[in-house]
């Protein structure tokens, strides 16, 4: 009993035991777990060579939409840079490294939804940071040992777990002089898949629709700006009636994940701990 | 000899429930139903009948405290189901006979028990919103499931192993 009360207080590190541990069963379970995603990779691309053909040709198309984009981007990133040259301003809150990292495990009780990657505190992670995938945000480093990290993935449903997140509007055009809508997302729905936002409703005309993309905002502290979290599924007041519960279906996937990245906001906030 | 090889199994099937989990097809069965391994418990309690009760109790101990730090971070939850869940379940087969049919049924049993009791402590300290009803049919009927086909593949071969280890400790 009083171990759980313990472990649930608001602890900022790991004891060194426990860092031990982590670390030293993190690395048998990296010899373990390389093997066994070797095979059942080897597996999947047998599988995946049939498809082969028509996904060349669909991703064919795209690469030519790609190449444009490519430009679309470069133009736009001088413009930013001149920008923010003539305004002074060095970092925005959108700014942040990625490193690269590898799941070695998953916690088998799946009460809390944690994995844990192999980077750690030598490798510059810290807690409180975000990890993404290629598809979107999975989560936020949970605690840190010296080679490994454990990182909590957005569909706990721990009540601490929280991120600050906006709403897009869906029509860039039609609605240009609208602002982004804010929310807290607190909350996982286990049987339908879905992340929950609560969102005060305020009286401006913002409205919700399903959808619209939606963000980190990177107002938390640690979480840079404009990492994709996912898309409004449905829009539901919520049982008091004050405030609207939103549907958020999440853009990555929490089960099958193998690598991930580790953002690394550079924009420096002094007030870190407020997550 | 068969001392080191029972440990390395046991650690092998720590590990395996983590790896398992990972190579788990996600969309089966619709994909929102939870598949919880327990193949670790399952192995402990076949060592604690067949091979030593207090070792088992021990092991327990041991593997429980391990989970906790390594996979759950709520240190105090599996460090004291385990043990507890082994003793009792030993308790247990004592009234019955240990023949391999009864030993499994009452392993699912144990599976269930632990489960109820871990979701009650997870509930009281408000990690979950999940209700009864669903707990049942998303996550304690496919577990069930799931660790009833590694019993059946595992029971034969577990029962020689440790009652050869048993055998040997005897001379």
């Amino acid at each position: 009993m009083a171990l759980i009360g313990f472990s649930l207080s608001d602890r900022n590190k790991l004891t060194w035991p426990e860092q031990f541990v982590k670390d030293t069963t993190g690395w048998v379970q990296t010899l373990v777990s390389r093997p066994a995603h070797f095979v059942v990779g080897f597996v999947d691309n047998v599988k995946a060579l049939k498809d082969t053909y028509e996904e060349n040709k669909e991703l064919k198309a795209k690469l030519e939409e790609n190449a444009q984009l490519k430009y679309q981007v470069q133009g736009l990133k001088k413009d930013v840079q001149a920008l923010q040259e003539t305004l002074e301003e060095k970092e925005s809150l959108s700014d942040y490294t990625l490193m690269k990292a590898t799941v070695i495990r998953r916690n088998p009780s799946q009460w809390t939804e944690l994995v844990t990657i192999n980077r750690g505190e030598n490798d510059g992670v810290e807690k409180n940071m975000a990890v993404i995938t290629s598809a979107g945000l999975i989560g936020k480093i949970k605690s840190v040992a010296p080679n490994t990290a454990t990182v909590q993935l957005l569909s706990s449903e721990d009540p601490a777990n929280r991120i600050s997140a906006f709403i897009q509007p869906k029509d860039e055009e039609e609605n240009k002089d609208k602002t982004d809508v804010f929310g807290i997302i607190a909350d996982y729905d286990k049987e339908t898949k879905q992340l929950i936002m609560t969102w005060e409703e305020v009286p401006n005309g913002l409205k919700v629709e399903k959808g619209q993309l939606v963000t980190t905002s990177g107002m938390g502290g640690v979480f840079p700006k404009d990492l994709a979290i996912g898309t409004v599924e449905k829009v539901e007041p919520d049982e008091n009636g004050l405030q609207k519960k939103v549907f958020i279906k999440p853009a990555a996937d929490f089960y099958d994940i193998e690598h991930v990245m580790v953002v690394d906001r550079e924009a420096l906030s002094p007030e870190e701990d407020e997550q | 000899m068969r001392k080191v090889l029972i440990g390395c199994l046991i650690s092998f099937m720590f590990i395996l429930e983590s790896v398992f989990l990972e190579l788990l097809p996600t969309d089966l069965f619709g994909g929102n139903l939870i598949f919880v391994p327990y193949f670790l418990l399952i192995t402990i309690l076949f060592f604690s009948v067949y091979g030593n009760r207090n070792v088992g109790v021990i092991y327990g101990f041991v593997f429980g405290l391990l989970f906790d730090i390594v996979y759950t971070e709520i240190l105090g939850i599996y460090f004291f189901a385990f043990p507890f869940i082994i003793y009792i379940f030993n308790k247990l087969m004592k009234i019955f006979h240990s023949n391999i049919v009864v030993v499994s049924v009452m392993c699912l049993l144990a599976v269930s028990a632990l489960e109820i009791i871990v979701y009650q402590v997870i509930k009281v300290i408000n990690l979950t919103t999940i209700d009864f009803a669903n707990f049942l049919h998303l996550r304690l009927f496919p577990s069930l499931g799931l660790n009833l086909i590694f019993i059946v593949i595992v029971a034969y071969p577990y029962k020689r192993l440790f009652e050869k280890y048993a055998a040997e400790l005897k001379e």
